[in-house]
């Protein structure tokens, strides 16, 4: 414990180590404040949404529910489908700033709406998404090294070295708890204000610990990366430009290049080109036969066989079928899109073994359900719910029951989904394997060299 | 003056036929230097003489390729950290922590010694070196070279250890912090503490050491002693010590 005392009242007397810690904690603060107002943000804007769409049922219910034909119920009626963010997402917004958390759909065919907001915003890609993931991903590293580059070479430069080894019971224990205080005081500069978030948040508590020990194991592998280096003896401003070094490739260059090499190896086709194909399906339907396209339609879903055929006026089943057929023809190429995204998603996780930068971006996204993941199970919930509204439409519109206006209360409404985030246990282990053997390295060559 | 140094049974700190060096450079060759409880052996040689790196062969921080090392009775070689026990080192540019008043660095120093930092212990070593109790309390960064010293020979009184080494340890300090720093040598000497000190500087050597040796390529090459040469004839010394310098003749 004196010795623990000793050691904080250097740090805390030492104006760069005080400025950091203050720097890095006001950057905590700042990432997790602008975190859970940007979660406030898009709840207000789901629930404003909610409340348009309950008065857009209302008014469609009044112009439409006299004349009583659901076809027109099915088409002017947008269904609003929301993915409110989870109670962790303020820790790492991930692509929820430029992949859609609010879509309106109808009954008509889905797959042209589900992507036609796929279309990716470079101006909010540019300056990136400064939440805690960024401050602990990309900026906790850069404080470590200012902490621990001269953990040992430090001492040295001001002559003290040799003091401190000629200290009987100094050893390696002095600096593994000198190392250990600092990134003791960095870890809580960034977990503390994350509980903090957490607890504002209503997180569930076992989230809340698996953000912590992820923010833990991420601290320990870079001081144990900073120990290693230590370890090698050289001075300061070596040690300090090797570390930087190490940060500019593991955390900036070594995951370009990996995002590149997936890319190559993995071309994902864009959303919105199943949107256009979609479109050319649809909009071509119009000159196509319609005994045709029923045929198509009644081979998926002959169910509806046994309806009446159709007239020659325009008829909404035929409308709405040709729109299904859109759907249909376009599935293998929505399958494709989709498998390639989670092949790619999947690469990048084990990358994310390999790279810690990659691994722990993910694992934050994961945690407040925020990656590509989040997104599909948003898409899956929005079929589901679109898959329900075409169930509960056609009975009217392929036998010609008719819609008056007491059914727009019956229609669907949209469930979001639960939570699906969390952080793998496997992943934790690698990383605090990982940093073990970093920090075991680093032990035994200051045994070596330095004590 | 005789020519090399003679077996001494009450010896605390011992070398025994050493040879150390970095790499294939042999820097010590085959050196043997005992001092005694109570006794102040000045070491003094050329730059590349190997003082330094006797006192490096002496914490144990450079491992002898021959020879034996021993303080109080305990082998440096087969085990360094227990040797330290027995030895307080103060380095030529006296570092300690400049955040830290003398009172706290003493504390701290103490405890990574592994001895217990008693307010009494402290204020008793600070009390024995002369730092005045009002500086005690200050942190070194307000501190003169003297008053560094100080407080690390301080460290090493708190200690009380029977073994101090000393680097250089007059160098920068003006005359009177050297006087002051002469006195409490003899303290240190009083108490029956042994010193080796390091240095360039034969006139305070003459004035403080009981025996002074000259190394020269890693071997002591002469030893002067006080008890023999009552007041150090500082004619021949320098003769013997410019004798030592690298590249002169004998």
């Amino acid at each position: 414990m004196t010795m623990l005392r000793f050691e904080w009242l250097l740090l805390i007397r030492s104006r760069l180590t005080l400025a950091a810690l203050i720097v890095l904690s006001v950057l905590s603060i700042f990432a997790v404040a602008r975190g859970l107002h940007e979660v406030a943000r898009q709840n207000a804007v789901i629930a404003h949404l909610e409340t348009l769409q309950k008065n857009d049922m209302s008014d469609l219910a009044k112009a439409y529910g006299p004349e009583g034909d659901a076809g027109y119920a099915a088409y002017y009626s947008f269904h609003h489908t929301f993915d409110p963010p989870s109670r962790l997402a303020f820790a790492a917004l991930g692509q929820r700033d430029v992949l859609p958390y609010n879509l309106r759909v109808r009954a008509l065919g889905l797959q042209a709406q589900l992507y036609e907001g796929d279309i990716f915003n470079p101006e909010l890609a540019l300056p990136g998404r400064f939440d805690l993931s960024f401050v602990l991903v990309y900026l906790t590293p850069l404080f470590l090294v200012v902490l621990l580059h001269d953990l040992v070479s430090g001492e040295a430069e001001s002559g003290r070295l040799s003091l401190l080894r000629a200290a009987p019971k100094a050893g390696i224990a002095l600096w593994l708890r000198r190392a250990a205080l600092r990134s003791a005081l960095v870890f809580a500069a960034v977990a503390v204000p994350f509980v903090a978030g957490a607890v504002i948040a209503q997180a569930p508590v076992a989230g809340v610990m698996g953000g912590v020990a992820l923010i833990a194991l991420y601290v320990m592998f870079w001081t144990a990366l900073c120990l290693l280096t230590a370890a090698f003896g050289f001075g300061s401003r070596i040690n300090a430009l090797v570390l930087l070094s190490q940060w500019v490739i593991l955390v900036l260059v070594a995951p370009t290049l990996a995002h590149i090499a997936i890319s190559r190896s993995v071309p994902v086709p864009q959303g919105v080109d199943i949107v256009l194909k979609h479109r050319q399906l649809v909009h071509g339907a119009w000159e196509v036969p319609k005994d045709l396209t029923m045929q198509r339609f009644f081979h998926s879903h002959p169910e509806w066989k046994a309806t009446a055929p159709l007239g020659k006026t325009f008829e909404w089943k035929w409308y709405f079928a040709f729109h299904h057929v859109g759907d249909e023809s376009v599935a293998a190429d929505v399958a494709t899109y989709r498998g390639r995204i989670l092949q790619r998603q999947a690469l990048a996780e084990g990358v994310g073994y390999l790279l810690p930068s990659v691994g722990v971006q993910a694992a934050m996204e994961r945690l407040g359900d925020t990656d590509i993941r989040g997104y599909l199970s948003y898409q899956d919930q929005i079929k589901t719910f679109h898959t329900a509204l075409r169930r509960f439409y056609y009975p009217y519109i392929f036998n010609k029951t008719p819609f008056p206006e007491p059914e727009y209360a019956k229609v669907p409404r949209f469930e979001p989904r639960s939570y699906g985030g969390g952080i793998g246990g496997f992943y934790l282990l690698t990383l605090a394997a990982l940093s073990a053997g970093l920090g075991g390295g680093g032990v035994w060559l200051m045994r070596k060299r330095i004590v | 003056m005789t020519e090399m140094q003679q077996g001494d049974q009450s010896a605390i700190l011992r070398l025994k036929a050493v040879s150390a060096g970095y790499g294939r450079r042999t820097i010590l060759n085959d050196l043997s230097l005992e001092v005694s409880r109570g006794e102040i052996f000045a070491l003094l040689g050329g730059n590349g003489a190997g003082k330094s790196t006797t006192l490096r062969v002496l914490l144990g921080f450079l491992k002898p390729s021959a020879g034996e090392v021993t303080l109080a009775g305990q082998d440096v070689v087969a085990d360094p950290a227990a040797a330290r026990a027995h030895v307080a080192y103060v380095a030529e540019n006296v570092a300690l922590y400049e955040h830290l008043s003398a009172r706290e660095n003493l504390a701290y120093l103490l405890t990574l010694a592994g001895v217990t930092a008693e307010a009494s212990r402290i204020e008793g070593a600070l009390e024995a070196v002369g730092l005045g109790v009002a500086a005690r309390g200050q942190r070194l960064s307000g501190y003169s070279k003297g008053m560094r010293q100080k407080t690390a020979i301080a460290l090493a009184v708190a200690r009380e250890v029977p073994v101090l080494l000393l680097d250089e340890p007059t160098s920068g300090l003006d005359p009177r912090a050297i006087s002051e720093f002469h006195d409490l040598l003899d303290v240190l000497r009083a108490r029956g503490t042994a010193i080796l000190m390091v240095t360039h500087d034969l006139l305070g050597a003459t004035q403080v050491a009981d025996r002074i040796g000259f190394l020269s390529e890693g071997r002591l090459t002469q030893v002067a002693d006080k008890s023999e040469d009552r007041s150090f004839d500082i004619n021949r010394l320098y003769q013997a010590y410019q004798t030592a310098q690298p590249g002169q003749v004998a």
